[in-house]
């Protein structure tokens, strides 16, 4: 009798002891080192949806949204991979290795990625500021933008006609600095906000409308970009970049 | 289809037509008849259409044109037999041509009349009326209708109606008057196959009379299938059978090793024989001196199978494709070498089901070894009627290392369909001991063949951790307060300068000379622009007194004094006192007073004249720029 009670006390102590410790893996960065660990372990499931579970705290990490593409790699859904790879370079474009895994993933899906047609110099300048995140692009603005303040400052307290010159001239170069600088973070944020989809099923049929009773124009497959238009009630205007372009069920597409 | 002709002995010929009832054709008349068998029918059953032309020399009568039966379809034909008599001195000859239809649809249809093409004059048959019944209208097998004769007195086509009563096992097949009982039927050995997994389709010939010699009407297709022919022996085997009371004999016409490529209902189509077999006759002279022969169409059945896809359950990630059952063996030519010394390895894969689909090599990339492009080799072979494959890839590799080298194990993933689930299998690792190359005492080591370090297989990149925190991103910096203050107080900090700047300017006189003298060469050079817009004789007025004041203004600005008190003297004087030099100071004042007498004394002034005052002026205003201090 002794013994039961014994056995029956130890039993109800590891259950304690389990949910103590799934109870203290609540703050995300617990949360983070379990997925890892499971994802490390090969339970690429059980890690997917630790990942998802930060995410849902509301914490966007691009550490977080990388690692959940990885496990959804692993599982083989293209899908969720290219979706969160894209999250994670969205927020932090110089991520070289989330570029190529995203590469990787995109060369086994169905939909072979159609390359719009860009001449050479406006691709190069493209790629370069794909590298530039937003954020650093912000500050070799703000950079810029308090040189060229500290120069004007300057220019307005000049008292002789020489250093009113000088200072013109070195006011000028500042200037321009900071127009281009104010491109480029205009340009980079444009390309950050780009509505963009991905699609999540299989097989989606691509339509000339709205609706299910509209003509199939085309159909693409999990994991394919899309540039989303316009929405209408559970429909999304898309095109690829070969121009075809059409309308899909908005259950299908997971805006990047 | 060989036509065979049974040709008749004089004497032989002489016994028979005591036996014929009456003689179908006299000399040089020729008569056509149409005779179709049954007469009722079901809808979709067959009825065997003979039409019949008597008369002398019948060798180049043309089969009949058929083209005018809309309600039946022709299934086959024509078949032709010919038959001699000879009757008291004279021969007669018939030539009979034979048809097998199929009733497109119920109700009472029309054989219509039939035109032959007999020594250039067409003869014509008679309609024939066939009745069809709808499916399952026609219940007994055991009285088939009589043959229907469209034209009287003559004997049929078949000596006698129904034969010696045999058994209808199949309805479908029309037993003709005196045809013996032959059927063809298809069989597969399974009707529900994976796709990919061999199925057996056999192709039998039951019949209780003497098959003379048969062929297929058409070759045999099979679509949605990949098909490899199981040869069956040249003399077809013979079985005896049972078909519910009578003893029947079974030929095996045709074996065929199938493999569905696609999923879904497949059906493969029936397949039509042309059959020549010894006619049952109840007369026992016709069938001691002659072999009477009839050539029977006959079809199979379409057989339907239901393919199933391979479940996507457990489906290895490096599935191969292949279907079956299969073992892998790879071996090395020897365990050891040297570097730069060729090994051989063979992998052999072989088994029960296709190879087809494996493609790929199944050795990987190795880092260590030199691979060349491998010898491949597939044979398929049939045993019990199963296809057996076997793929045998042959490897160079030259090892590029020294050291413990291993050849990885080769794995091989297949769907096994009896056990309907997939399979792994894996070959060991086969250690080779690669030593250094050849050495000789006392000579340098042989340079190592270099070879750059090649990426064999592609991954993801690992997962990112964090090690001092997660930091939430949601935000970008762009779009921060933080972000907003640091553009807005440069702005605000240049804003509070110039307003500090103007709150400090020197109010005395002296800050009001310097900003006068700063500007005095920007209002010299708006005078000039004024001069030169008027640069014309009728303007020369206006044009003389902008120059004047440009060159006069600018040394009142310069020197901070009123422009209407500045006379030439004090010109002379306040430009001396600054130290500009004599010669300009002399060109300064021939420009002006060169103005001053265009001004005052109006002479016809040309505009060479006035283009060459103003550029003076021009010259004056910027040396004077540069000798006086700023």
């Amino acid at each position: 009798m002794n013994r039961r009670f014994a056995r029956g006390a130890l039993a109800a102590l590891a259950l304690v002891a389990i949910d103590l410790r799934a109870a203290r893996a609540s703050t995300p960065e617990e949360l983070f080192a379990k997925a890892n660990s499971s994802y490390e372990e090969g339970r690429f499931e059980e890690a997917a949806d630790t990942y998802g579970t930060i995410l849902k705290y509301g914490l966007k990490d691009p550490r977080v949204l990388y690692n959940l593409g990885n496990a959804s790699f692993k599982l083989g859904r293209l899908g969720p991979a290219i979706l969160n790879y894209e999250r994670a370079l969205r927020i932090d474009p110089s991520d070289l290795e989330a570029r190529d895994n995203l590469q990787l993933a995109r060369a086994r899906i169905r939909d072979r990625a159609p390359e719009a047609e860009i001449p050479f110099p406006i691709a190069a300048i493209q790629g370069a500021l794909q590298i530039l995140a937003p954020d650093r692009m912000a500050v070799l603005f703000l950079i810029a933008w308090v040189a060229a303040s500290a120069l004007g400052g300057s220019f307005l307290l000049a008292r002789t006609e020489t250093r009113r010159q000088a200072l013109g001239y070195l006011l000028l170069g500042g200037a321009t600095l900071v127009l281009l600088a104010g491109l480029g973070l205009f340009v980079t944020v444009r390309m950050n906000l780009e509505p963009v989809g991905i699609v999540m099923q299989d097989r989606v049929d691509v339509r000339s409308g709205p609706a299910e009773d509209n003509t199939i124009l085309f159909t693409v497959h999990e994991g394919t970009r899309l540039q989303l238009h316009g929405r209408r009630e559970g429909w999304f205007q898309v095109s690829l970049p070969n121009a075809l372009s059409g309308w899909i069920p908005s259950a299908s597409v997971e805006a990047v | 289809m060989r036509r065979r002709r049974s040709l008749g002995i004089p004497l032989a010929a002489a016994v028979l037509l005591l036996a014929m009832p009456a003689a179908p054709c006299f000399a040089q008349e020729v008569t056509v008849r149409a005779q179709a068998q049954p007469m009722r029918v079901e809808e979709g059953d067959q009825v065997t259409l003979a039409i019949e032309i008597a008369g002398e020399s019948l060798d180049q009568v043309p089969p009949p044109d058929l083209s005018q039966i809309d309600d039946f379809q022709i299934l086959g034909g024509p078949s032709s037999s010919t038959r001699f008599q000879w009757i008291n001195g004279r021969t007669s000859s018939s030539k009979t041509y034979t048809y097998l239809l199929r009733p497109r649809h119920a109700g009472s249809l029309t054989i219509p009349s039939l035109g032959v093409l007999v020594h250039g004059q067409t003869l014509r048959t008679r309609p024939i009326e066939i009745e069809v019944l709808r499916a399952g209208g026609l219940r007994s097998p055991a009285a088939p209708p009589p043959a229907g004769s469209m034209q009287g007195g003559g004997p049929g086509v078949g000596p006698g109606v129904g034969g010696p009563g045999l058994p209808r096992p199949g309805a479908r097949q029309p037993g003709g008057a005196g045809v013996p009982e032959v059927r063809v039927r298809s069989e597969v050995d399974d009707h529900t196959v994976y796709v990919g997994q061999q199925l057996t389709l056999r192709v039998f010939l039951d019949t209780q009379t003497q098959i003379l010699n048969l062929g297929l009407q058409d070759p045999p297709t099979f679509p949605g299938f990949w098909a490899e022919e199981i040869k069956v022996p040249e003399n077809l085997e013979v079985k005896r059978v049972q078909i519910g009371n009578a003893p029947f004999n079974e030929y095996t016409l045709m074996k065929r090793a199938l493999f569905p490529t696609s999923t879904g209902s497949l059906t493969i189509p029936p397949m039509s024989y042309q059959i020549q077999v010894r006619r049952l006759s109840q007369d026992p002279i016709e069938s001691f001196f002659f072999t009477p022969t009839e050539t029977v169409v006959r079809r199979t059945e379409p057989v339907t199978v239901n393919v199933l896809p391979l479940p996507a359950a457990g489906k290895p990630s490096g599935f191969s494709g292949a279907v079956g059952s299969f073992n892998i063996a790879v071996t090395a030519d020897r365990a050891s070498s040297q570097v730069n010394d060729a090994i051989g390895v063979k992998v052999r894969i072989s088994g029960e089901g296709s190879l087809n689909a494996l493609g790929a090599s199944p050795l990987p990339e190795l880092s260590d070894f030199k691979q060349y492009a491998p010898k491949v080799a597939s044979t398929v072979a049939i045993q019990n009627d199963r296809l057996r494959s076997e793929k045998i890839w042959d490897y160079v590799l030259i090892p590029l290392a020294p050291g413990a080298q291993t050849v990885p194990p080769i794995t091989l993933s297949f769907f096994d369909p009896r056990k309907k689930e997939y399979r792994q299998i894996s070959s060991p690792a086969i250690p080779i001991q690669v030593a250094r190359g050849a050495e000789r005492a006392g000579a340098p080591a042989p340079a190592m063949n270099q070879s750059d370090v090649r990426q064999v297989r592609q991954d993801i990149h690992y997962i990112k951790l964090a090690p001092r925190g997660l930091v939430d991103r949601s935000r970008p910096f762009y779009r921060s307060t933080l972000f907003a203050l640091l553009v807005l107080m440069p702005f605000a900090a240049d804003l509070g300068l110039l307003v500090y700047a103007r709150a400090t300017r020197d109010p005395t006189h002296a800050g009001r000379r310097l900003r006068r003298e700063r500007r005095a060469r920007g209002r010299a050079r708006r005078r000039l622009k004024e001069a030169r817009r008027r640069l014309a004789p009728a303007t020369s007025r206006a044009f003389y007194a902008a120059v004047a004041q440009a060159l006069t203004e600018y040394v009142a600005d310069k020197f901070d004094t009123a422009a209407a008190g500045l006379t030439h003297q004090r010109i002379e004087e306040l430009l001396a006192g600054a130290g500009a030099p004599d010669a300009l100071r002399a060109d300064y004042h021939r420009a002006l007073e060169a103005c001053d007498y265009a001004r005052f004394a109006p002479t016809s002034s040309i505009g060479e004249e006035m283009q060459r005052t103003l550029q003076a002026a021009e010259r004056i205003l910027v040396a004077l720029e540069r000798s006086l201090p700023g």
